[in-house]
């Protein structure tokens, strides 16, 4: 047990370095290392902003603007923190702005009509029947319409703990508040889901 | 074991029971637990629950011109990093002064291009509203990278202080 414990944080300890070494080296001037933690880090960032903003060309545009940032501000990079809870901490300060900036307010609408951001569906050896396209069509509608309701900061919460796996600490650090708040802060969001989502089991 | 929903950290013991963030040693404890508690049972089937729903919302596929498109901005503002660089060389050394020089750049810019002129300006190639947006936009997102990079690195380097406590 102990062993294993030992080697996840060995494991982790090297991911830390990894990437701020990489931010290290773009700092130097190597702008390929900058390639190699935009390849790395493109999809969980865009994920990310897309459940947040639920419109991909926003979300898109705004992890523009999260790497841009990064590549940006490379000359005064610190190895102060994991990369990625920077990261996440641009992209959520952006997502934050935008969506206090009123430029979302077309998301309910883009809950209902904008059918060209539906997700791939991965179907193993056959295509769906109507029927269970529009059961997920359905189900899906009402998940991303659970998390739009949810307070700005909850759904932040939730979504980087849920889908980018990321602990306590590093939510509280990238939404600049205690982890005492973080625990706060899903609970509450995970009770709010509950309530509307747990029927769906 | 306690009941977990009589506090606060019991949640915290839920949500993560249900997440698969507890050891194999504290699951098998709560498992234990569930089988006599009711309201355990009901609230770890509705997280679950929440848990299994949300899988179903994938994220979209990313366009395939998202890296060209971002390597095409990098090389329009790289003008502008460029000219911060300079601002923070060895001889503006003072902390403020490369923040002082890029307000005082913006407003210096402002004054010149808002003063009226005195004598009916000949026709010229106007500057672009887009241009002007550009770079006044360019200023605001530089400065505020820099007030975002020193907050985080702030935030960073008080921690360990504050964790000793």
């Amino acid at each position: 047990m102990d062993e294993r414990v030992n080697k996840d944080m060995a494991g982790f300890a090297a991911a830390i370095d990894y990437d701020a070494e990489l931010m290290l080296r773009v700092k130097g001037g190597d702008n390929a290392s900058f390639g190699v933690l935009l390849e790395k880090h493109r999809c969980p960032v865009i994920h990310f902003l897309y459940r947040m903003v639920q419109n991909q060309a926003v979300a898109e545009e705004l992890a523009q603007e999260v790497f841009l940032r990064v590549f940006r501000s490379r000359g005064s990079y610190e190895r102060t923190a994991k990369f990625t809870t920077w990261l996440f901490r641009i992209a959520t300060h952006l997502a934050l702005n935008s969506l206090r900036d009123g430029k979302h307010e077309r998301m309910q609408e883009s809950l209902d009509v904008e059918v060209d951001d539906q997700p791939v569906r991965q179907v193993s050896d056959r295509r769906p029947t109507v029927e269970e396209s529009m059961v997920y069509q359905a189900r899906l509608g009402e998940v991303r319409e659970a998390i739009a309701t949810l307070p700005q900061k909850q759904r932040a919460a939730v979504l980087m703990h849920k889908y980018e796996e990321m602990e306590y600490s590093q939510i509280a650090k990238a939404l600049n508040c205690s982890e005492s708040a973080v625990k706060s802060l899903l609970f509450r969001a995970y009770e709010t889901l509950r309530a509307r989502l747990a029927h769906m089991a | 074991m306690n009941c977990p929903m009589e506090n606060r950290e019991g949640e915290e013991l839920l949500v993560n029971y249900v997440s698969g963030a507890l050891d194999a040693q504290e699951a098998a404890a709560f498992d234990q637990h569930m089988i006599t508690c009711a309201a355990c049972r009901q609230f770890a089937h509705g997280q679950r629950a929440v848990w299994k729903a949300l899988d179903v919302f994938e994220p979209a596929s990313i366009s395939a011109d998202f890296d060209r498109r971002l390597y095409q901005r990098i090389e329009k503002v790289s003008w502008w990093d460029r000219m911060v660089a300079a601002l923070s060389s060895p001889m503006l050394t003072h902390r403020g002064l490369p923040i002082a020089a890029a307000a005082a750049a913006l407003l210096v810019a402002g004054v010149v291009w808002e003063r009226p002129s005195a004598t009916p300006a000949k026709p010229k190639a106007p500057l672009s509203a887009e241009a002007q947006s550009l770079q006044a936009d360019q200023v605001q997102n530089a400065l505020d990278d820099m007030e975002m990079l020193r907050e985080f690195n702030h935030l960073m380097r008080s921690e360990p202080a504050e964790s000793k406590m």
